[in-house]
């Protein structure tokens, strides 16, 4: 395959761009090409292949966040039918690790895009905003890996917590207030205290890094 | 036996002169060192030389595997991410007490909870058991152990012969040799702090029993040829604090204590280690348990506490981990040691895996086979950072504060920085499991719901 080994100035551009070293983005890519069967591009069909993936509940969200233009970093909206390397990386960047040479306002750009994905695996309508209906889609689909787990109580547990993130957003609300749903702002101040920049990464095993002894 | 007579006084001699040879030999280049913390420098030039055979060992493989066009196999042992294998519960728990300050008790469904299975899916994508086998790349360099080459058998007569060599030298030349010292280091060990407790408490016998287990150490170090390099040696502990290091072997402790001076914590073991540990509390107070006395937090906890406010006992040094881990990776801290309250001052030891893999499975190994799997081993490289002291902060409790130490550590070391309890067996997550996993967290999310509906 003519493309398959970067040339140094096209992965040093990636590298910046994406904040991985050299060395992950080969390993990426090897693990892109294995994806692929050797494409250019990966369609959905691809995910199939992943036999570990099968068990995930959220997996239909997972794998159709790769595709989802807005993670993607693309002006126009809706899902591209297939995705090349470069777009692989960019949605791996969402978990790659904080360096530690960060200031705040990098940290909190870096927090900020990692939520952003978050809210868009939970929007899938992309309108902006975290509907009930929307919300009730990914409890059930946590849910499902329980048989027995009738709809009604998966329904319940879905409005019991999103009114409990309306009472967090906006605070009492009166007897006729409807809450339209839940905002990429609202988002943000949920998931305060927990600092998911250190947690939402994927560490690579950096054979490289071993202190030289001598 | 009668054909050896006419030789016999010659063997005789020659095995007498040899051995005296050995033992001056011996005595003069790593003994008399060892005592007065001088280095000759030997082992340093021993491993730019190991370094240089097996630099050129490895481009023999390459070459004799091309010609032979066969592929190399480079064992990604651990794939190329870091996956741990939390349980569903704690990782949730952990991201939920770390969110809202939430009674944890009441779990019911959270934003957060998402974000464990969609980690888990990503991970999967980058990497599931399909990544761990080939690479047709280069090879990493061999050191000349078979134990930690697959290519073995598609090497070239040279190399073999090489090997061979290397054999020979390791165990009939290295293997006596480090069996002597370390011989002479325990003996020393143990006689000095004897005949050191018989004296009268004092600064005498502080600095004697001080200088005594420092020697010992020293001349376990080199029974071990282990070539240390220490950083920041500015920061090391100081009295009335704890020292805390991530943990790969029992050999940690010798390299620690080889440059400073340390109270040991643990419990008392029979046979050898016990005599060891009995005599070397005579010269001065370790902390050691007993067998049922470990179970009791409390106890440990208020020994602890009392050793460390006393200033003019030394730091204590303690594992946190409480188990070997295989030096990628740091795992969850027990927070028994960071309750205490006194200043920390963490410690991280990373090995070079080039000259022999110091990881102990005692899943694997027993103490002896890993012992002498260390003392046929070409060296033990290693190097050990000294970070600067940790102190917890007002408003943090005990499991943050050895968080943070943790990532401290890790990030010192270039270790990875694992959530995962080290107590936990280390088992490939089969496919019954997953699915109880999912059902794990709905049973979670669903049996509190229910509870709460019902109250």
């Amino acid at each position: 395959m003519g493309s398959a080994h970067s040339v140094p100035a096209e992965m040093r551009e990636l590298a910046d761009r994406t904040g991985f070293t050299s060395e992950q983005i080969e390993h990426l890519h090897r693990r892109f090409k294995q994806l692929s069967q050797d494409q250019l591009t990966i369609r959905k069909e691809n995910f199939d292949s992943i036999p570990d993936l099968e068990f995930n509940p959220i997996r239909g969200k997972i794998v159709h966040a790769f595709f989802d233009k807005r993670n993607l970093r693309q002006e126009s909206d809706g899902l591209a039918d297939e995705i090349n390397f470069e777009d692989f990386l960019t949605i791996m960047s969402y978990f790659r690790p904080i360096e530690m040479n960060m200031d705040e306002e990098q940290l909190d750009r870096f927090r900020k895009e990692k939520l952003k994905f978050l809210f868009h695996m939970y929007d899938s309508d992309h309108d902006g905003k975290i509907t009930l209906q929307e919300y009730r889609n990914v409890v059930e689909e946590l849910l499902s890996g329980n048989p027995h787990l009738e709809k009604e109580s998966a329904r319940s547990i879905a409005d019991g917590a999103m009114m409990e993130a309306a009472s967090i957003c906006v605070g009492q609300m009166g007897p006729d207030q409807v809450y339209e749903g839940i905002t990429f702002e609202d988002f943000l101040k949920m998931w305060q205290g927990i600092d998911i920049e250190t947690k939402m990464h994927v560490r690579f095993l950096n054979v490289d890094t071993i202190a030289h002894c001598y | 036996m009668f054909l050896l007579l006419p030789f016999d006084s010659l063997v005789v001699n020659l095995l007498g002169i040899s051995i005296t040879v050995l033992f001056t030999l011996l005595l003069v280049f790593i003994i008399v060192p060892a005592i007065f913390g001088v280095s000759f420098g030997i082992r340093k030039v021993y491993m730019k030389t190991l370094l240089k055979i097996f630099q050129w060992a490895t481009l023999r493989i390459e070459r004799g595997a091309k010609e032979k066009n066969h592929p190399l196999y480079k064992p990604y042992v651990n794939g190329i991410i870091a996956k741990d294998p939390t349980s569903l519960e704690e990782e949730i728990k952990e991201i939920r007490r770390s969110g809202s300050g939430k009674a944890l008790d009441a779990p019911e469904f959270e934003l957060s909870d998402i974000f464990y299975f969609c980690r888990k899916g990503i991970e999967t994508i980058m990497d599931d058991e399909v990544t761990k086998r080939f690479s047709a790349e280069e090879l990493e360099s061999w050191n000349l152990l078979s134990r930690t080459n697959y290519n073995f058998q598609y090497i070239s007569l040279r190399l073999t012969v090489l090997w061979g060599l290397g054999v020979l030298i390791r165990y009939c030349f290295l293997l006596p040799l480090r069996i002597a010292l370390a011989f002479t280091g325990i003996s020393l060990l143990v006689t000095g702090t004897t005949v050191v407790g018989y004296l009268p408490n004092g600064r005498c016998k502080d600095f004697l029993s001080k200088h005594v287990h420092l020697m010992c150490y020293r001349i376990c170090v080199r029974a071990l040829t282990a070539i240390i390099t220490y950083h920041d040696r500015e920061n090391r502990p100081r009295n009335g604090g704890i020292c805390v290091a991530n943990h790969t072997s029992p050999i940690d402790v010798i390299i620690l204590a080889s440059d400073g001076y340390y109270a040991m914590v643990g419990q008392i073991h029979g046979g050898l280690m016990g005599v060891i540990q009995r005599a070397m509390v005579k010269a001065c107070p370790h902390v050691w348990f007993e067998r049922s006395e470990v179970r009791d937090r409390h106890l440990v906890a208020r020994r602890l506490t009392e050793h460390v406010q006393d200033k003019s006992k030394l730091p204590i040094l303690i594992f946190p981990e409480g188990t070997c881990i295989n030096n990628t990776s740091v795992m969850m801290f027990k927070k028994g040691s960071f309750e205490i309250g006194a200043t920390v001052y963490p410690v991280a030891i990373k090995y070079d895996p080039q000259f022999g893999d110091a990881f102990w499975n005692s899943s694997k190994y027993g103490m002896v086979t890993y012992l002498l799997r260390m003392m046929t081993s070409w060296a033990i490289v290693c190097s050990v950072w000294y970070l600067p002291p940790m102190t917890r902060q007002p408003e943090e409790d005990a499991v943050q504060f050895a968080n943070r130490v943790k990532s401290a550590i890790a990030r010192q070391g270039g270790l990875v920085d694992l959530l995962w309890d080290g107590g936990l067996k280390r088992e490939k997550v089969k496919d019954a499991f997953k699915e109880e996993q999912q059902k794990l967290y709905s049973k979670m999310i669903v049996g509190s719901h229910e509870d709460r509906s019902r109250s």
